[in-house]
């Protein structure tokens, strides 16, 4: 099986790798947080509320820093196709490549948006700024739903006819709504609106076991809360239908995801567990019929297993675990989110207040970290689950790699961890002096929030 | 219509090359500027000029991939296959580009400001080489990583963005009123474009030699409308900006750097790959070509006045910090 495959195939798939999954913890909160931003600048208009617009300008400025860290990861992933996979975009580009056109749509309003709302603070009239800014949110959603749309297409490809080896006709529709977008879309569109809520309170939940109690800290931690907390439980029911479509769509993904080895029906559902090569499964708790019962809403529905995909067409042992464990805990951490979230809305329907215990805030301080992980958890499981293809059913990834020598792909990666890692620290530095900044400020030294930010407003005239 | 999505992307090279290029310029000079006073306070300049603008360059790039992948997949897997290294070298620049010129607002201490202010300095002269490297490799026909070509294109890139810089950032020191870097970028600019006119010359007799197809269709063929205005547009910016007439000089100066590519790209037409791939051959299926114009098509009415509304608002000071 390992025979005759490029060498550069293995760290291609792990540069690959980590490459997005950098670029996948920037896309929730570049995606959902200028629209929390605009929620609370429009709360800070219709109630006239000065500390609302304060946290509105504050978000704005993390906003901007980061989608200009986004817009670095996400070049370089668009290079990587063509440096790691170009013998994929070589023969479906024309079909594959559709989506990224719209996403370079989105990408420039983004761009031109968030440098005018980031500048337009206090110097455009404060309803032109609001409109203005509502541009950003439909921007965010199309540029994801057009990535999504590329990765559907690898997930379920069609609206392309083949020969020779070379695409001849594309039916943009269908190409372009593949159909596991149904799914994809909205579950992913889910994920990012309530990561970036959960990311943007757990900073305020911080605040509050710090001591910090006032109107500022219950603001910016109540609202994108909320947010997150009513998307939460609808996100199980989405994430419910996706899982429940590849039944049909992707089985061997499915299997991977519930460690099914043999078809059958009466089909337990393992939590947790791995499987070995030959098929036995330990460790794990295993719910008999379950599975069957979720599936088909029957304990006699049948579900196919592993094993009646040739070995060279499934994932092998290690990426069924890996799909396997990710999408459990995937899985957990949402049961997890929701319930913490019916626990906040049910405070605030019954109390018409906050929550007030201590662990409700340790919680949701956790829920910001446990929402980027749930993220790349599901990334994880649609991703190593296709495997070993990369146009499911159509193309391995051996297929598509990259014919360079595995020393130079080593060596690139090894140089993008060296620069991820430094961006990251860049970025975590100014966060942490932008907020030790804005803390003074709070305690009463003057000046704008996006002073000294790099793509913040220039003053007038040099200075000195 | 397959030439229409081509004359697309060479739209998105030009502006990349042009818009991208004052910025990466910028840098070019930001290296050169050393630690003198004077060297702080054009350093200071730049980054003053340059903050707002250069993310918004890289959806040029991204937009131009976009179209080679799906316009024209051949070219991409043929392009990408031969020249990955230059492309990753480019890319390097990039991020480090991107990181450091966010870290040097950060950077606290002078040391660290130091080092910022060089690998800022001198990845903004890794991305205009290789990206233009690349292009000279694709020129020659050949595909070859190191060759005449792709040192001669990486070295006109060079001389074109430091021009391109200085002559922006002339403008900026008077509209920021530093009067005093006036003088500093005008001998700059003038120096750039010399560099320009000889490194140019220089690749003229590259091209001759490597491809001599392709050298007599930039002197005797469809290249020549463009080769013509860029020797023209560039000693006549140089001489404006010399001169201290400062109307027409930046308009002068994307004119002559955008003559450039369009020349280059016009002499190979209509090939993708002098020799080896045409427009023709590599195109995508017509339905791909029409989603591809359409997009195009949105994002002129988009951006145009998307752009337009930005440069309003910034002409009219409205993203200016008010005077402290």
């Amino acid at each position: 099986m390992i025979d005759a495959v490029e060498p550069a195939l293995l760290p291609s798939r792990i540069q690959m790798a980590f490459t997005l999954a950098t670029h996948v913890l920037l896309v929730p909160m570049g995606v959902a947080m200028p629209f929390l931003t605009l929620l609370m600048e429009g709360i800070g208009l219709y109630r006239k509320d000065p500390v609302a617009l304060k946290i509105a300008r504050r978000w704005s400025v993390v906003m901007a820093v980061q989608f200009a860290v986004g817009a670095v990861t996400g070049t370089i992933l668009s290079f990587e196709f063509g440096i790691l996979w170009p013998r994929m975009l070589g023969r479906f580009g024309a079909a594959f490549g559709l989506g990224f056109a719209i996403e370079g749509l989105a990408f420039f309003l983004e761009a031109i948006f968030i440098g005018v709302y980031l500048y337009g603070w206090n110097r455009l009239p404060a309803r032109v700024h609001f409109l203005l800014g509502l541009v950003l949110p439909p921007a965010g959603v199309l540029g994801a739903a057009s990535v999504l749309s590329a990765n559907a297409w690898m997930n379920t490809p069609g609206g392309y006819s083949l020969q020779d080896g070379r695409v001849t006709n594309v039916d943009v529709m269908s190409a372009l709504f593949p159909r596991a977008l149904g799914y994809e879309f909205w579950h992913f569109l889910l994920a990012l609106y309530l990561t970036a809520g959960f990311v943007v309170a757990s900073v305020y939940a911080v605040a509050w076991l710090r001591g910090r109690r006032d109107h500022y800290q219950r603001l910016a931690f109540a609202v994108p809360f909320t947010v997150a907390a009513v998307l939460t439980p609808a996100q199980l029911v989405i994430g419910d239908l996706s899982a429940r479509a590849l039944v049909e769509d992707q089985p061997a993904k499915f299997a991977a995801m519930e460690v099914t080895w043999q078809t059958r029906d009466h089909n337990p559902e393992v939590i947790g567990g791995v499987i070995d090569d030959s098929g036995n499964v330990h460790l794990g708790i295993s719910i008999p019929a379950l599975d069957s019962i979720l599936v088909g809403y029957t304990p006699n529905q049948v579900v196919r297993g592993l094993s009646t995909f040739a070995a060279d067409s499934r994932p092998n042992t290690f990426e069924v675990n890996l799909t396997h464990l990710a999408f459990d805990v995937m899985v957990g951490l949402g049961i997890v989110g929701a319930a913490l979230s019916a626990w906040y809305l049910w405070v605030v329907w019954r109390r018409r207040r906050l929550p007030e215990q201590r662990w409700f805030y340790r919680l949701a301080a956790l829920a910001g970290a446990g929402s980027y992980l749930t993220v790349e958890l599901g990334w994880i499981t649609t991703e190593v689950g296709r495997q070993p293809w990369i146009v499911y059913n159509v193309m391995r990834v051996s297929d598509a790699v990259t014919t360079a020598p595995a020393a130079f792909i080593w060596s690139m990666l090894t140089v993008l961890v060296v620069t991820y890692a430094l961006i990251a620290f860049f970025f975590v530095t100014l966060l942490l002096r932008l907020s030790a900044r804005w803390r003074r400020e709070d305690l009463g030294e003057p000046g704008a929030p996006e002073v000294g930010v790099p793509y913040g407003p220039r003053p007038r005239t040099l200075e000195g | 219509m397959p030439e229409l999505i081509a004359f697309v992307l060479l739209l998105g090279i030009t502006a990349y090359s042009t818009a991208g290029g004052v910025d990466f310029g910028a840098g070019i000079w930001d290296l050169l500027a050393g630690q003198s006073p004077r060297g702080k306070k054009a350093r200071e300049l730049i980054d003053h000029a340059m903050a707002p603008v250069w993310e918004m360059n890289n959806v040029w790039l991204v937009l131009s991939i976009v179209v080679v992948w799906t316009g024209f997949p051949l070219l991409f897997q043929t392009v990408f296959s031969a020249l990955y290294a230059i492309y990753a070298l480019a890319l390097l620049g990039l991020i480090l580009r991107g990181a450091f010129f966010a870290f040097r607002h950060v950077a606290g201490e002078p040391r660290t400001h130091r080092i910022a202010d060089l690998v800022f300095g001198v990845s903004s002269v890794l991305t205009p080489f290789f990206f233009a490297a690349s292009l000279g490799a694709i020129a020659a026909g050949d595909l070859r990583v190191f060759s005449p070509m792709t040192v001669a294109f990486g070295l006109v890139s060079l001389a074109a963005t430091a021009f391109s810089g200085a002559s922006f950032l002339v403008a900026d020191a008077r509209r920021y009123g530093a009067t005093e870097l006036v003088g500093y970028f005008q001998r700059r600019a003038v120096v750039a474009a010399v560099a320009l006119i000889v490194v140019g010359t220089l690749a003229l007799a590259a091209i001759a030699s490597e491809n001599p197809g392709l050298f007599k269709a930039m002197l005797a063929g469809k290249g020549l409308p463009f080769a013509l205005a860029t020797m023209v547009l560039t000693p006549v910016a140089a001489f404006l900006i010399w001169r201290g007439t400062f109307r027409w000089h930046r308009v002068l100066t994307v004119g002559a750097v955008g003559s450039m590519v369009f020349a280059w790209a016009f002499a190979q037409s209509p090939y993708l790959i002098p020799g080896r791939l045409t427009i023709d051959q590599a195109i995508a299926p017509t339905p791909t070509q029409v989603l591809l114009l359409v997009v195009t098509v949105v994002l002129v009415l988009v951006i145009v006045p998307a752009i337009g509304l930005l440069v309003y608002l910034d002409q009219r000071g409205a993203l200016e910090s008010p005077q402290s």
